[in-house]
C-alpha cells in the first residue's frame, strides 16, 4: 500500500495506480476530456492537471498518467492548478468555438470566450486522440489514425478514404468528448 | 449446472452519474434476494484500477462464476472487464453488463424511485439470463495438410509460389500442366499482359517444378465442407464417383474473362477488331502492318474498366513497338481517366513512336473508314488520326462457369451479377469467424495482372499467418456460434439457404434431407438460422434463446402498467440509444432496453412468449436494412417474424400496433428518441390492455403456434436468401404467398386452441366449438387433422359424437 495525500486527505493505493484513479475512488473530482475507462490514458488534453509536491519541489502534472508515490502531496484545486485548467479551457473554447459541449464545460469552470477566436466554427476536434485509441483498443480495428503534424494534425483514415476496416460500431461516436465525431463519422464508415 | 451458479453483482456509481440518480443501496438490498446471488457490492469507478482490483478480489475470494456489472455500456467496456477477469477463469459470456448509466440514469427525467425500480428489473433480467447460460469454451484449430487452391486463376500460382518459399505445401486444381498452358489463357483474362510473359514464365516454371506444389486435375466441385485447418473438397470424377481431397485452407483464385462485342458493330470486318482479337493475332504472329489505333471506348463500363483497357493498350503498344517495327501504334484514351504511365514511359513512348492522345469524352469520337476524329480537351480542336487497324476495348464479362460452380457450394455471392464478394464481415475481431477462405483475382474487383499477383501473394501470407497462429495454439473459434442438435435436425436445409457466413453445412455429402452441422470456426454467430429452424434444432452457444427468454421473463415480472420492451440491435438501436444518453437527450423511462447482438437472432417464439407473459408493447430497433445490417439480412428476417406475430396478435384480439419494428443507425440518437416516443404515443392511444382468461388462453395458443414446425417452415420460405437482391416486399408472388401463410396460421392457431381446450379433459366437437366460440364446421376439419397426426385420440363415442382427448406423449 502506498500512502499519500490528496487535498490534505489521507489516501492510499497500490503500485501502478494513477493519481486520477485514486482521487476518483475517493470521490475527489478532477475534470477530464481525453480520459476514458475503456482505453489507456494518454495525457493529451491536459485538463486533469494537478499539483504534486514530493517534499523537495512542487510541479503541475497530468493526473491521468502520474503514478502514485508514497508521501506525495497532491492538490487538485490549488490556485496554480485552477490557473492551468482555466488556460487549457480558454484555449480550447477559443480554438473550437463551435463545440457546445466544450463551451458548457468552460462555463462550469467560469471561463468565458476571449476576443481572440478561431473563425472555424465547423472544427470541433480537439485532437485528443480518444477516438483513435478506442478504435484500436476497444473496436480492435484501428481504422482511425492521426494524419499530418503540428497545427495541421487531424484525425483521419488511411488515404483519407472511407475505411474498409471500419465496422461501424460507433465506439468513436460514444467516446468523443466533443461533437467532432458526429460530423466525421460518415466519412470514416464505408457504407456497403 | 444450475446448482453451480455463483453470482456476483457489482454496481458502479460512476462518480455521481449513476449513484446520484439511482438509489444503489436499495438496488443492492433487493437484488441480494434473487436466487444464486452470493455477492452484491457498490463501487465508485469499477473500470479504474482500484475498482478492477476490488472486482477481481471478490470474484476470487467468493469463487464467483457469473458476474453482473451494473455500470455502463457493454459495447465499450466489456472487453476491458473480460480481459481483467480472464486470468481468474471467467469467459466473456459469464460476464453480463447492464448499462445503468446510458439506459437508465442519464436518459430519464424521472426521480430516483422510478429509476431504482427499473434498474432492479434490468438487473433481475441479467440474473435470469446468467442462470440459463451454459458456458461454452471456444475450440482451438488444428492445422493439417496443404493449402487448396481452387478456381484456376493466375493469382493461385502466385500464392503457391509464396507458400512454397515459406515451406508450406499447396495443391492447385488446374488443367494446366506447363507454363504455356497458363499463359495461353491469360490473354482472355488479363489482355495486354504479353510483355510480362517472360517473367511470368519463369515464375510459373518455378511453381510447376516445386516439390511442394502438387497439381490436381480441375474437376467440378461437388461440395466443400470443414473449417480452417481441416477442409474437405469433394470432386466429381468420371463417371459418377466423388473423390475427396483434404487441406488446411482454401484460396479461391478466380479471374474474370473478357468478351468481345455482342450485337454492336461499327463494321469494318477484319480491320476493326477488339483487344481480344488482337491478342489472337499476336499469338499467331499475324499483325497487319501500318497504323494501329487503340480506341479506349465503352464509357458505360466505368472508369476502372476504361483505365484497365487503356493500360492494356499501352502495354500492347510497347510489345508491338518491340516485335513489329512495321506497326505504328496510337492510343486514344478519354481525358478523364488516369493513364498508368510514368515520365520515363512517356520518353520511351516518344522514342519508339507510340502516340498517346487523350480525347474529350464529352464529345464522342467519330469513326470513318481509315480515319477517326476526336476532340482534344486542351485546345478544343478536332483532330484526325488515320488507321489501318482499329482496336476497340474488350468487355469484362460476368463470373465464369467455374465461379458459378463454386458459388453453389461456398459462401460467395455475385453482386448484381458482377463482382464476387463474401458475406458481410463488419464485426469486431473477437466475433469474426476465422477467415480461411480467401478470395483473390479479378473476379472480385476488376484489376490488372500485377494487382492479381500481389493478391495471390497476400493470400499466401494470410494462410501462413493462420498456420503460425494454429501452431502457437491461439487460433480459436468465435465465442458465440451456432450449434445443431443432430437428434432434432430433420435435414430440411433452410439454415443452409439463409446462411451468409457459410458455417452451416451438410454432415455428409449429397443432397436431400441430410442433417446439417455448423463449423464453429466459420460461423459468425448472427443466429438468424437458429431463429428460423423449423424444428428448433439450432442454438446460439453462449447467447441462447433460453437466456433471452429467462431475461425477459424476469424483467416482465417486475414491469408495471404501460411499460414496454425495446429490443435493440447492438450495432444500430443500442448504439443510437446510448449516444442519446451521451448527448444529454431524454426519453420516457417506460422503455426497457433489451440489447441483442442482431435482431435476426430473436426467435419468433420470444415475441409470443413476451406477450403471453404480459408485455403491453414491444418495439424492435434495428439497423437500416440493406445499408448496414452486419449479418447480411438479419433485420429483413426480423421483419417477417414481426409481421407473423402481428397476425397472431390480431387473432388473439390484441391490436397489431402493439408490436413495431423501427430502423435507426448508430449515429442517429435523435431518431431513436423520436421512435421510442412515437411508439409510446401509439400505445397510449390504444389504451390499456384488459387482461382476461380468454385472451390469456389465446396468447398461449399463439405461443404454441410459433413453436409449430409447419408455421416456422412457411415463414422460412419468405426469408431473404443471401443471393437475393430485391427487398422482400417486392418478392415474386408475395400476395399469394401471404395468403397461404395466413391459412396455415389460422389452422395452426385453431389447432393450438383446441389442444388448449382439451387439456382440461375429453370433449366432443360441439363442446369444443362452444368453448372456443367458433362454429362446429370450422373445428371439425382441424380435429380430423389432429387425429390424423396422432396429436389427439378418439376415446369413444358418446351421444352420437366422438369424444376427443389429448394424445399421451
Amino acid at each position: 500500500m502506498i500512502n499519500f495525500t490528496i487535498n490534505d486527505q489521507e489516501v492510499s493505493g497500490a503500485e501502478g495506480w494513477t493519481i486520477l484513479e485514486v482521487a476518483r475512488e475517493h470521490g475527489i473530482d478532477i475534470p477530464t476530456l481525453c480520459h476514458h475507462g475503456a482505453v489507456e490514458p494518454s495525457g493529451a488534453c491536459r485538463l486533469c492537471m494537478v499539483e504534486v509536491h514530493d517534499g523537495r519541489r512542487s510541479r503541475v502534472v497530468a493526473s491521468c498518467l502520474y503514478p502514485i508515490q508514497a508521501g506525495l502531496k497532491v492538490a487538485t484545486d490549488s490556485d496554480r492548478v485552477k490557473n492551468v485548467r482555466r488556460w487549457v479551457l480558454q484555449m480550447l473554447i477559443d480554438e473550437y468555438p463551435g463545440s457546445a459541449r466544450l463551451r458548457a464545460l468552460a462555463e462550469a469552470h467560469g471561463v468565458k470566450p476571449s476576443r481572440f477566436k478561431s473563425s472555424n466554427l465547423e472544427d470541433c476536434c480537439i485532437r485528443c486522440g480518444l477516438c483513435v485509441r478506442a478504435c484500436d483498443e476497444v473496436a480492435g480495428v484501428a481504422s482511425l489514425s492521426f494524419g499530418n503534424r503540428g497545427v495541421n494534425k487531424e484525425v483521419t483514415t488511411s488515404y483519407r478514404e472511407p475505411s474498409p476496416e471500419c465496422i461501424g460500431c460507433g465506439t468513436c461516436l460514444y467516446v468523443c468528448p466533443t461533437e467532432a465525431m458526429e460530423k466525421f463519422f460518415n466519412r470514416v464508415r464505408a457504407v456497403a | 449446472m444450475k446448482d453451480d451458479v455463483s453470482l456476483g453483482i457489482f454496481l458502479c456509481t460512476c462518480g455521481t452519474k449513476i449513484g446520484g440518480r439511482i438509489n444503489l443501496a436499495k438496488v443492492k438490498e433487493q437484488l441480494g434476494r434473487e436466487p444464486g446471488v452470493r455477492h452484491c457490492s457498490i463501487h465508485s469507478y469499477l473500470c479504474q484500477a482500484p475498482g478492477l482490483a476490488a472486482l477481481s478480489e471478490q470474484v476470487q475470494t467468493q469463487g464467483l462464476n457469473r458476474v453482473i456489472l451494473g455500470a455502463c455500456s457493454d459495447r465499450i467496456m466489456k472487453k476491458k472487464f473480460a480481459a481483467a477477469l480472464k486470468p481468474l477463469g471467467l469467459m466473456a459470456p459469464q460476464i453480463d453488463m447492464i448499462n445503468l448509466k446510458d439506459h437508465v440514469a442519464a436518459v430519464h427525467e424521472d426521480r430516483a424511485p422510478v429509476l431504482t425500480r427499473k434498474a432492479v428489473a434490468l438487473l433481475a433480467g441479467s440474473v435470469g439470463s446468467l442462470h440459463s447460460l451454459e458456458p461454452y469454451a471456444p475450440l482451438l484449430a488444428d492445422f493439417q495438410g496443404p493449402a487448396l487452391i481452387l478456381g484456376g486463376g493466375i493469382s493461385g500460382f502466385a500464392a503457391a509460389r509464396e507458400l512454397a518459399h515459406k515451406g508450406m505445401a499447396s495443391l492447385i486444381f488446374s488443367s494446366a500442366r506447363q507454363p504455356e498452358d497458363v499463359l495461353q489463357g491469360l490473354s482472355r483474362t488479363y489482355p495486354g499482359s504479353r510483355i510480362y510473359f517472360k517473367d511470368l514464365e519463369a515464375m510459373l516454371a518455378e511453381v510447376f517444378a516445386s516439390p511442394l506444389v502438387e497439381l490436381a486435375p480441375d474437376r467440378p466441385v461437388e461440395y466443400v465442407v470443414g473449417q480452417v485447418g481441416d477442409y474437405r473438397v469433394g470432386l466429381q470424377q468420371d463417371p459418377h464417383g466423388v473423390s475427396e481431397i483434404s487441406g488446411s485452407a482454401i484460396v479461391l483464385a478466380l479471374d474474370r474473362e473478357y468478351a468481345g462485342e455482342e450485337g454492336w458493330s461499327i463494321g469494318g470486318a477484319g480491320r476493326v477488331i477488339n483487344q481480344l482479337e488482337l491478342e489472337d493475332r499476336l499469338s499467331q504472329k499475324q499483325v497487319n502492318p501500318g497504323s494501329l489505333v487503340f480506341w479506349v471506348n465503352h464509357r458505360e463500363e466505368g472508369r476502372l474498366a476504361q483505365e484497365l483497357s487503356a493500360s492494356a493498350a499501352w502495354h500492347t503498344s510497347q510489345w508491338l513497338a518491340r516485335e513489329y517495327p512495321q506497326v505504328t501504334s496510337t492510343v486514344l484514351y478519354p481525358a478523364d481517366i488516369s493513364l498508368p504511365v510514368s515520365g520515363g514511359d512517356l520518353v520511351d513512348a516518344q522514342r519508339r513512336g507510340i502516340r498517346l492522345h487523350p480525347y474529350n469524352p464529352e464529345i464522342h469520337p467519330v469513326v470513318k473508314s481509315g480515319y477517326m476524329t476526336y476532340v482534344n480537351s486542351q485546345d478544343h480542336l478536332e483532330h484526325e488520326v488515320g488507321w489501318d487497324t482499329l482496336v476497340v476495348s474488350a468487355l469484362p464479362s460476368r463470373p465464369g462457369p467455374k465461379a458459378q460452380e463454386l458459388m453453389r457450394v461456398l459462401p460467395i455471392f455475385s453482386h448484381n451479377g458482377g463482382s464476387l464478394k463474401k458475406g458481410p464481415m463488419a464485426l469486431k475481431p473477437d466475433q469474426r469467424p476465422v477467415e480461411s477462405l480467401i478470395l483473390t483475382g479479378s473476379a472480385l474487383k476488376l484489376c490488372d495482372l500485377d494487382e492479381a499477383l500481389s493478391q495471390g501473394k497476400n493470400a499466401a501470407r494470410e494462410v501462413l499467418h493462420l498456420r503460425d497462429k494454429a501452431l502457437q495454439g491461439s487460433l480459436a473459434s468465435p465465442l458465440v456460434v451456432v450449434t445443431v442438435d443432430q437428434d432434432l435436425c430433420e435435414g430440411c436445409g433452410l439454415c443452409n439457404e439463409i446462411c451468409t457466413c457459410g458455417g452451416v453445412e451438410n454432415v455428409a455429402s449429397g443432397n436431400g434431407a441430410t442433417p446439417r452441422h455448423v463449423s464453429p470456426f466459420t460461423c459468425d454467430g448472427g443466429g438468424s438460422c437458429a431463429a428460423a429452424c423449423p424444428y428448433e434444432a439450432m442454438k446460439l452457444l453462449n447467447n441462447s434463446s433460453q437466456q433471452l427468454e429467462a431475461r425477459i421473463r424476469a424483467i416482465l415480472s417486475k414491469m408495471q402498467g404501460n411499460e414496454i420492451l425495446a429490443f435493440v440491435c447492438s450495432w444500430g438501436g443500442q448504439g443510437a440509444a446510448e449516444l442519446a444518453a451521451v448527448k444529454g437527450l431524454s426519453y420516457s423511462s417506460r422503455v426497457y432496453l433489451i440489447p441483442v447482438n442482431c435482431l435476426g437472432s430473436i426467435d419468433p417464439s420470444i415475441l409470443s412468449m413476451a406477450f403471453l407473459n404480459g408485455a403491453k408493447g414491444i418495439l424492435l430497433a434495428g439497423c437500416p436494412p440493406d445499408a448496414s445490417c452486419h449479418y447480411g439480412y438479419g433485420v429483413d428476417h426480423t421483419w417477417h417474424r414481426v409481421f407473423l406475430m402481428k397476425r397472431l396478435l390480431a387473432m388473439c384480439g390484441l391490436d397489431r400496433q402493439r408490436l413495431a419494428l423501427g430502423y435507426v443507425d448508430v449515429d442517429q440518437p435523435e431518431g431513436f428518441v423520436r421512435m421510442a416516443e412515437s411508439f409510446l404515443d401509439r400505445l397510449d392511444k390504444l389504451g390499456p390492455v384488459e387482461p382476461s382468461a380468454e385472451q390469456q388462453k389465446k396468447l398461449l395458443a399463439a405461443h404454441a403456434t410459433m413453436h409449430r414446425p409447419r408455421v416456422r417452415w412457411v415463414l422460412g420460405v419468405s426469408l431473404r436468401r443471401p443471393s437475393e437482391h430485391d427487398f422482400p416486399g417486392d418478392q415474386y408472388n408475395v400476395v399469394d404467398f401471404d395468403d397461404s401463410l395466413q391459412d396455415v396460421l389460422r389452422e395452426e392457431f385453431l389447432a393450438a386452441r383446441i389442444l388448449g381446450a382439451l387439456t382440461a379433459g375429453a370433449l366432443n366437437p360441439p363442446a369444443i366449438a362452444q368453448a372456443l366460440g367458433e362454429p362446429t364446421t370450422a373445428v371439425t376439419p382441424v380435429l380430423n387433422e389432429l387425429l390424423h397426426d396422432d396429436r389427439i385420440v378418439r376415446q369413444r363415442w358418446e351421444g352420437g359424437y366422438p369424444l376427443y382427448a389429448m394424445a399421451r406423449p
